[in-house]
């Protein structure tokens, strides 16, 4: 196997070019290094891009947030701008392994693993992700629903690079909430994490419900119906009633694994009305 | 010096790496060998094809059952296979053997083994053993032979039965005005030690040479004796660090057969278990079930308790014969639970030997006992401490084996101590308050109505084990001191620090002068080894015995050489004066090298072991433990916070009141204390080692959900001393026990703090979201159950518990 340190996108998008499907991209390396060393990954060519100072930054273009792909998760979990505009993503990324995790690890490497258990994902989705691409023969923009195809599996050609990830950030009257839910408090997958991202009008009517979740057996993914069900209800006293929505969003939680389909049925309602009611107190606090 | 904390001896070692662990040995021109294992759990063998292990590149040779010493050995049962012979009872039991010049051939080698079975279905649960009509595990159960010819009470599948039975109970339930009744069930707990099993063994001159990293190096030595069937002294075990133990490391595992092999191959044998044969053949904690049926008067006399108890011994007879005694020890030693019958059956199933963890049996004893009597103090409508405080065993009551409690007053004290810290009616108030806010019949998402509080409490009595200790002190002819004994430093300071602490306080030295032997059993006394806080007890009153020896061997040549009584020196600091004349001193090097070159060198040795306490011989049939030694008192106070959206547990606050006679080295206990608390809240909480057709579910580390620090609080302790007279200045054992109230106390609080009962461990978030499902108004039901059920005239209203009867 040969290594290739890499420099520049330029450099990189050069070997991935010259390698295809021979080539693998290393970047923290916390999925990478443990599949090649239980043999499960033996690529020809290690193409290490931790190194391309271009894809380290977080900037804000046009009220879009721009976050380099190798954003490390602990950045993203205590970086100010982030727990500003995009409090569901950090929460997300502060609940992924433990601090050694999160200090290698990158919010490029979640997305391109693609695992059903990933979980920035729901954050992302929620936040209308678009993956920016990047390849020999070009740039594409590619939203985070399209590309992800089913666990591992995404729509990123053999020559492309994850440049940057772009995220909306929070609207007027607008609030959102990640929540994960392992095996233990730290060191585990996700047996289900959830992002709600809510917006409310002044006369307290849902005006977009956006519902994402991690965990099962399918690729991360936004759930319509759960979503539907939250749409266009009034608050009453301040609060929002999630039961229709929990229903959904528990019936779109199967067929799952069969240790965990029944817990995950049980605890989405209650994950979901727990950050219903804070998206809520957010708003209502920010502003009546 | 006691009471003080120094370092340990193996601290510097251990924390730069130097310390070399058993899994760290090799030898020049050693072989590897593998074991190839069953892989189903019950089944005969058609036929074991050998060809293709020995087309490995690197293998040497493959053994199978015919190329090994005939017969069956054991603990306590002799029912072992060397290898297995016709047929196999579990997942993981050794088939073959394969040599190999390095060790990836052996393991591959054992992997390419052919291992052609006829699979028969398992007899995966003791309920199924016990079933009329059962398959017997082994057909042939009454060819064993058992240690010493004693009548354990075996019966087919029944390995050992133990029974207490006064004859008086129907007439104790008679005059009940309420019968609680629960049924406790466990699952085993692996002790997820972090150095795999091991062994590097040689042969020369005709005896065995095996190193290792060993909890108990006698008993080792005696195993693989009876195994290869030569003499005890034939074998030579030397022990080095132990990457924890736990229990797991009492018992032979791969020893004999590298012994075995080194003979035949003229070469050192090293084997190691990988991460998953040290997960299948681990011999967890014995998973039990424990019903509970109590005749109770109005007043919260407990008249009669019937307790009937089965535990899994696996495939084969472990130490499950022995540990069967234990109940008797637990009920009625720490509350007064009138007369009691108690039935203890250890029973076969075709799953790995279970065998001992670090406080055999009482982590599920004490659970069911605790259990129980917040049930009942449930069921008469009374506050559970106050119950617990009026239910408490007085001093000179006696134990069910007879023997006299002389000290359980002590445990009145633990609830004393612990609600200084922590007042019980405090805490209840405050969750009771905050039950209040949380309606019933709000959403479990309201503000605040999704975390219950609850807390529980936990108490046990347990033993100091006192099996045989040996020591010899020598001065050496520099002034220092080397203690040579076997006793093992399991991780827990006992000899790293402890045993080194108590030389040089008899002997006036600094601990940093006393060095302290690895064991090695051609060069040291018996040693019955790390477990059941027997080291610094027992090995420590055997080197303050020796030390005192040297001492007064000191104290003689000095009193020639200061020309002074010995009644009039004092040895401090390693100088030996006439008091009250601190310029004339000799230091202790001195004395030593005059009496090396006229008398002969100081030195000398004391062994220890406890007396029985006594106890009525006739209490019970098939008792191998016939006494409780040396008791230690311990209370646990536990306070969880439970998510009723998550079903998870936390843990907020947990207090440790535990007597320990005498805090020879005080950080070393905190340092057992929190670790057995770990652990047992491991047990409680999240630890998974399920089976499923006699197969383990979860084969890795990973699945198996030990607890981060994350998920432990700090544990508060309050260190009691009341010292005893036999131990080394008064200490009794401190490091087993920590863990056995623990699941009992958490258990206790979660069930308090959701009103359903959690009598089935563990209580995972899945389990709690099922009991809350199941039981959606468990939280009336609680409050309900914590009003008198009897109306005024007395007589019993309602069921509220379900269980009152």
């Amino acid at each position: 196997m040969q290594f290739c340190r890499v420099r520049s996108v330029a450099e990189a998008v050069d070997e991935l070019s010259r390698w295809g499907t021979e080539g693998r991209i290393l970047a923290g390396g916390t999925d990478v290094m443990p599949q090649y060393l239980r043999g499960e990954q033996s690529p020809a060519a290690l193409i290490d891009i931790s190194g391309i100072e271009g894809l380290q930054g977080i900037s804000e273009v046009g009220g879009v947030t721009s976050i380099g792909a190798l954003v490390t998760l602990r950045r993203l979990a205590t970086a100010s701008l982030v727990q500003l505009r995009h409090p569901a993503l950090a929460q997300a990324a502060a609940a992924v392994g433990a601090w050694q995790t999160q200090t290698v690890a990158t919010l490029g490497g979640n997305i391109c693993s693609a695992a059903a258990t990933a979980d920035t994902l729901p954050a992302l989705l929620v936040a209308d992700a678009q993956l920016m691409l990047v390849s020999k023969s070009g740039r594409r923009r590619v939203s985070l629903e399209e590309f992800l195809e089913g666990p591992g599996a995404t729509a990123l050609r053999p020559t492309e690079l994850l440049r940057a990830i772009e995220v909306e950030p929070l609207g007027e009257r607008t609030s959102e909430g990640n929540l994960k839910v392992g095996r233990r408090s730290a060191m585990d997958l996700a047996v289900v994490g959830l992002a709600l991202r809510l917006s409310v009008t002044p006369s307290g009517v849902v005006s977009d419900a956006r519902i994402a979740v991690c965990g099962g057996t399918r690729s991360p993914h936004r759930v319509p119906s759960a979503e539907a069900a939250i749409a266009g209800s009034q608050l009453i006293d301040g609060r929002l009633d999630c039961a229709e929505a929990g229903a959904e969003l528990a019936s779109a939680a199967v067929p799952e694994r069969a240790d965990s389909a029944q817990y995950r049925r049980r605890v989405l309602p209650g994950l979901l009305s727990r950050l219903a009611e804070r998206c809520v107190t957010a708003i209502l606090g920010a502003g009546g | 010096m006691l009471g003080s904390n120094p370092a340990r001896s193996d601290a510097d070692a251990k924390l730069r790496g130097e310390a070399v662990f058993g899994a760290d040995l090799a030898s020049p021109g050693m072989l590897w060998a593998a074991v190839s294992r069953s892989p189903v759990a019950a089944g005969h063998i058609r036929s074991i094809d050998v060809a293709s292990a020995l087309k490995v590149e690197g293998v040497l040779d493959v053994l199978t059952a015919a190329d090994v010493p005939d017969g069956r050995t054991g603990v306590i049962v002799n029912d072992i296979p060397f290898l297995a012979v016709e047929h196999v009872a579990y997942e993981g039991e050794p088939v073959a053997m394969v040599v190999a010049d390095n060790r990836a051939s052996a393991e591959a080698g054992a992997q390419a083994v052919g291992i052609d079975i006829e699979p028969t279905e398992p007899v995966s649960t003791p309920e199924q053993a016990l079933a009329p009509g059962a398959r017997l595990v082994h057909p042939d159960w009454n060819r064993f032979v058992v240690a010493g010819g004693v009548d354990i009470g075996r019966d087919g599948n029944v390995v050992a039965e133990v029974v207490h039975d006064p004859g008086d109970l129907d007439e104790a339930f008679a005059a009940a005005d309420v019968v609680v009744e629960g049924t406790y069930r466990t699952p085993r707990q692996y002790q997820a030690h972090l150095e795999p099993k091991m062994a590097l063994a040689t042969y020369e001159s005709g005896r065995y040479t095996i190193e290792v990293s060993h909890q108990y190096p006698f008993r080792l030595r005696d195993r693989v004796a009876q195994i290869l069937g030569v003499a005890p002294s034939a074998v030579r075990v030397v022990g080095h660090h132990i990457g924890g133990g736990f229990g797991a490391k009492l018992d032979v595992s791969l020893e004999a057969f590298a012994a075995l092999l080194a003979r035949r191959f003229r070469r050192p044998v090293r084997m190691q278990h990988t991460a998953l044969e040290e997960r299948l053949v681990a011999p967890c904690r014995a998973n039990a079930m424990v019903a509970v049926r109590s005749a109770v008067r109005r007043d919260g006399t407990i008249l009669a308790t019937d307790v009937e108890i089965v535990s899994d011994s696996g495939a084969y007879a472990n130490n499950g014969p022995a540990l069967s005694s234990i109940p008797m020890f637990v009920f009625g030693s720490i509350y007064r639970v009138g007369t009691a019958r108690i039935r203890t059956r250890n029973v076969y199933t075709n799953t790995a030997p279970t065998g001992a963890y670090r406080g055999v049996n009482g982590p599920w004893l004490v659970f069911a006992n605790e259990r129980h009597m917040d049930a009942i103090a449930d069921a008469l409508g009374r506050d559970r401490r106050d119950f617990r405080l009026a239910s408490l065993a007085r001093d000179g009551d006696l134990m069910r084996n007879g023997q006299p409690l002389e000290e359980v007053s002590i445990l009145r004290e633990a609830f004393d101590r612990v609600d200084e810290l922590v007042p019980w009616r405090d805490i209840v108030s405050r969750n009771q308050r905050q039950r209040d806010a949380a309606a019933p019949s709000s959403p479990p998402a309201e503000a605040g109505a999704d975390v219950l509080r609850g807390a529980g409490q936990a108490a046990a009595i347990w033993l100091t084990n006192p099996m045989p200790g040996h020591a010899t002190v020598k001065l050496n002819e520099d002034g220092t001191a080397t203690v040579i004994t076997s006793a093992t430093e399991n991780g827990s300071g006992a000899v790293a620090t402890g045993l080194r602490q108590i030389a040089a306080a008899t002997l006036g030295l600094a601990a940093e002068a006393v060095t302290i032997t690895m064991p090695d059993t051609d060069a040291t006394g018996y040693d019955a080894g790390s477990q059941g806080s027997r080291t610094t007890h027992v090995v420590g009153r055997a080197i303050a015995d020796a030390s005192a020896e040297v001492r007064s061997q000191v104290l003689d040549r000095a009193s020639q050489m200061l020309e002074a009584v010995p009644e009039d020196l004092v040895i401090d600091a390693g100088v030996v004066t006439v008091a009250g004349v601190p310029a004339a001193g000799l230091t202790l090097g001195a004395v030593a090298q005059a009496a090396t070159w006229s008398d002969g060198p100081i030195t000398a040795g004391a062994s220890y072991v406890t007396p029985t306490p006594p106890h009525d011989p006739a209490c019970a049939t098939g008792m191998l433990i016939k006494g409780w030694p040396t008791p230690t008192y311990h209370l646990h106070q536990a306070e969880v916070s439970v998510d009723v959206v998550t079903g998870r547990v936390t843990v907020d606050r947990y207090v440790v009141c535990q007597e320990v006679g005498r805090a020879i080295h005080p950080d070393a206990i905190t340092g057992q204390i929190q670790g057995g608390v770990a652990q047992g809240l491991g047990f409680a909480l999240s630890e998974r080692v399920d089976l499923d057709h006699g197969r383990y579910v979860q084969r890795t580390f990973k699945a198996h959900g030990l607890p981060l620090a994350e998920d432990v609080p700090k544990v508060e302790m309050i260190v009691m001393e009341h010292a005893d007279p036999a131990g080394p200045y008064g200490a009794k054992g401190a490091a087993e026990p920590p863990i056995v109230p623990v699941a009992a106390a958490v258990a206790n609080a979660v069930s308090d703090a959701i009103g359903v009962p959690f009598d089935t461990l563990p209580i995972t978030p899945e389990a709690v979201l099922e009991a809350l499902e199941a039981e959606p108004n468990g939280e009336a039901v609680a409050r309900a159950a914590r009003e008198p059920v009897l109306n005024r005239d007395g007589e019993q209203e309602r069921d509220t518990t379900g269980r009152a009867s």
